[in-house]
């Protein structure tokens, strides 16, 4: 591979990066604001500006102080280059370091802050912004402009997420970009010129496409927050654990971002996969977070006579192995919204150790979803389930829907049933038939399967245990634990261990990497992300 | 180098001890007199009758925390967290929230639906006041966290902590700041729709 020098550094490149793409790909930062390694080149932020050695210089003409002669003398300066358009040729040598590259920055950086309101302490953006990472590394000096900043609009609605302050925008034109290139909706643009210069929504038209939170992520400073988590947390108290998205069969990478004091998630962002989302992820994706915390199971349930009440944890465990152990004719119902570590130990005591035969998949329809669900070209998978691949697979084979299962119990083939997770395609009315008979349902979250159940015994969301889930395309991808399950409670396939005991059945499983270890090779592959 | 010092010789009136005794009377029947029936200005006393009286502090003592309010009554706090993160004792809780629609800061600014100061903790370094960029939080009340006999009155809640005024017996601060949703705002007054 041809190499370049940055900085003295030897940089491997291939033929067309440019200058801070391949020095990113290498995990070297040329200071940036209006490049993004997912969208096209604009180079107006002109902070990347660097000086190239090897090639001839461009001579500036300019007027220099000469000490001795007290007079200014007519000289000439190398003229700097943007690294983001700058394409990289073998041997060129590059300084983003030295004495004119560093003027240059300082100046940029002082030039955009001219009529930025530093509004810092009510900006969401605060201690995630470009133009503070920067201020500090190469600037590190007072506004020397003491006249009052231009004014321009603050707090504007751009649509039913995003908020727009012109004050605080640099003019970088990525969201635009993002808009018309990754979604080709040309729903943003620019309008007037220079300090009057701000981001406008296209006449008649709202910000309300299906990736519109993108929007704000990739916007390096404060002028696009988003409704959802404005005003809600500040990013320093945040941590960050990598997740899989659980809204469709994509399975996009996510950073999910909790505070660790009140064990509370409070956004998803996009996680960079190449072979993934790239550095994208849909609006719908970003708000299932929303599912960790509402709507939550949080004790056992059990069905007394057609009333369902509220029992401890422990309670609601010996409920079902008592349902489970009477059992002779069980119903195992998988689930394409639980990892396939949970579904592989639902099999392991549905089928091994209680004899199940008749296998059933829940999985949410695209009707079933809040809102409706619908896929498209650029992330959007028509299936909402994130591992229906992964359930099937660890299961052996195809499996049938509930509403087969709905069917069987009419013609009598079913006396129990084993059912993980809440989601289903169907509602509680065309799954009636199934509080027919007794049925054991671990869930976490309110939904219709929890609804016919005759014990619900609460288990962890995907939050709060790691897991893998298999995507669409045949990928298994691992994510992490973020924050803790509330009040005891614990992961599926540990409950289901647990329960196991319980009915005297051992499964031999104490790690998770020990049911890893046991689950087909295909579903437990590491993930490529970090 | 030691060297003797002469002791000075004793009188029959030392010796008999009756004389000084009488002297170290009249210091005490003075003082007594001096401290309870004579002018206010002439006694000297080391304590006071507290809490009818109460010493001045000295200029620099800091005194319990306050938030000080704009014109219109709402506190000057953004809710921006930049105390709690600076505070080494955490004793801050914050809970921020967005204004009302109807409220003309709505979609500028941030308030504290919820602010806490637990004085226990306290350690009453200032390090709150520093962090502070809209001086907000103070301590210049020159007065003390009061005594009690529960802990419960040390947990001061935000309409605690605004209704203590300042040294100058105001609830503002003269240091005046153009904020968004202020009539003095500039920026208010630009053509907003789109």
């Amino acid at each position: 591979m041809p190499t370049f020098k940055l900085d003295g550094q030897e940089i491997p490149f291939e033929p067309g990066d440019t200058i801070i793409r391949a020095a990113w790909k290498k995990g070297v930062e040329i200071p940036h604001y209006c490049w993004h390694p997912g969208l096209s080149i604009a180079a107006n932020c002109r902070m990347c500006l660097v000086e190239i050695k090897s090639a001839r210089p461009m001579a500036l003409p300019i007027l220099a102080w000469d000490e001795k002669k007290k007079d200014y003398v007519e000289t000439t300066k190398n003229k700097l280059q943007p690294a983001c358009q700058m394409e990289v040729t073998e041997g060129m040598e590059v300084v983003s370091k030295g004495a004119a590259v560093e003027k240059a920055q300082a100046s940029v950086q002082e030039f955009l802050l001219l009529n930025h309101p530093v509004d810092c302490p009510i900006c969401d953006q605060a201690g995630e912004c470009k133009l503070q990472d920067y201020w500090l590394a190469h600037q590190k000096k007072l506004k020397r402009k003491d006249t009052e900043p231009v004014h321009k609009p603050k707090a504007v609605r751009f649509g039913p997420t995003i908020v727009y302050d012109a004050e605080r925008c640099i003019m970088c034109t990525r969201c635009i970009r993002f808009c018309d290139e990754v979604v080709g909706d040309h729903v943003l643009d620019m309008r007037e010129r220079g300090n009057k210069n701000e981001i406008c929504v296209s006449p008649g038209r709202e910000l309300d496409h299906a990736y519109t939170l993108m929007t704000e992520h990739v916007c390096p400073v404060g002028a696009l927050t988003s409704k959802d988590f404005r005003f809600k947390a500040r990013v320093w108290f945040l941590r960050s654990a990598p997740g899989v998205c659980n809204g469709c069969a994509t399975g996009c990478n996510t950073w999910v971002d909790y505070d660790p004091r009140y064990q509370r998630v409070y956004r998803l962002r996009p996680r960079d996969n190449e072979e993934v989302n790239k550095f994208w992820m849909c609006d719908a994706g970003m708000m299932t977070y929303k599912r960790f915390h509402e709507d939550r199971i949080l004790t056992g349930r059990v069905r007394q006579e057609g009333r369902v009440v509220e029992v401890p944890r422990d309670v609601s465990i010996e409920a079902a192995s008592k349902v489970l152990e009477k059992s002779q004719r069980l119903a195992v119902v998988f689930s394409a919204q639980h990892t396939n570590e949970d579904n592989f130990v639902l099999g392991k005591l549905g089928r091994e150790h209680l004899g199940g035969t008749a296998l059933y998949l829940a999985a949410l329809s695209p009707e079933s979803v809040p809102g409706g669900w619908k896929g498209d070209a650029i992330l959007r998978h028509p299936d909402p389930n994130p591992n229906r691949a992964g359930a099937t697979a660890v299961a052996g084979g195809e499996l049938r829907s509930t509403a087969d299962l709905a069917a069987d119990i009419a013609a009598g083939k079913i006396d129990a049933i084993l059912s993980l997770g809440w989601a289903a395609g169907e509602s509680v009315e065309q799954l009636a038939n199934l509080a027919n008979v007794p049925h054991v349902n671990l869930s976490s979250n309110i939904g219709p399967l929890t609804q016919v159940a005759t014990v619900v015994v609460p288990v962890a969301t995907t939050a709060e245990a790691s897991g893998t889930f298999v995507n669409a395309k045949g990928m298994a991808q691992q994510f992490q634990r973020a924050v803790n399950a509330p009040l005891g409670i614990k992961s599926a396939w540990e409950t289901l261990i647990e329960i196991g005991k319980r009915v005297g059945r051992e499964i031999a499983f104490a790690k998770l990497p020990e049911v890893r270890a046991a689950m087909p090779a295909t579903t437990s592959a590491v993930a490529a992300a970090s | 180098m030691a060297y003797a010092i002469k002791k000075p010789g004793r009188t029959v009136a030392d010796q008999s001890y009756v004389v000084e005794a009488v002297k170290g009377l009249g210091v005490t029947f003075k003082r007594f007199f001096q401290n309870t029936i004579g002018p206010a200005e002439n006694r000297k006393t080391a304590t006071i009758r507290y809490p009818e009286e109460t010493r001045e502090y000295p200029e620099r003592f800091r005194g319990v925390h306050r938030l000080t309010h704009r014109v219109d009554g709402s506190p000057r706090c953004v809710a921006c967290l930049c105390c709690s993160t600076a505070c080494p004792a955490q004793c801050i809780y914050i809970e921020p929230a967005e204004y009302e629609a109807d409220d003309p800061r709505h979609g500028y600014e941030r308030y504290p639906r919820v602010f806490v100061i637990d004085e226990l903790r306290c350690i009453f370094c200032g390090f709150c006041v520093e962090a502070c960029p809209c001086d907000a939080i103070r301590m210049d009340t020159g007065t003390h966290v009061p005594a009690s006999w529960k802990r419960e009155h040390f947990i001061f809640d935000k309409e605690t902590l605004m209704s203590i005024p300042g040294k100058d017996g105001t609830y503002v601060t003269a240091n005046p700041r153009h904020e968004p949703g202020d009539p003095t705002h500039p920026g208010l007054d630009r053509d907003k729709a789109h």
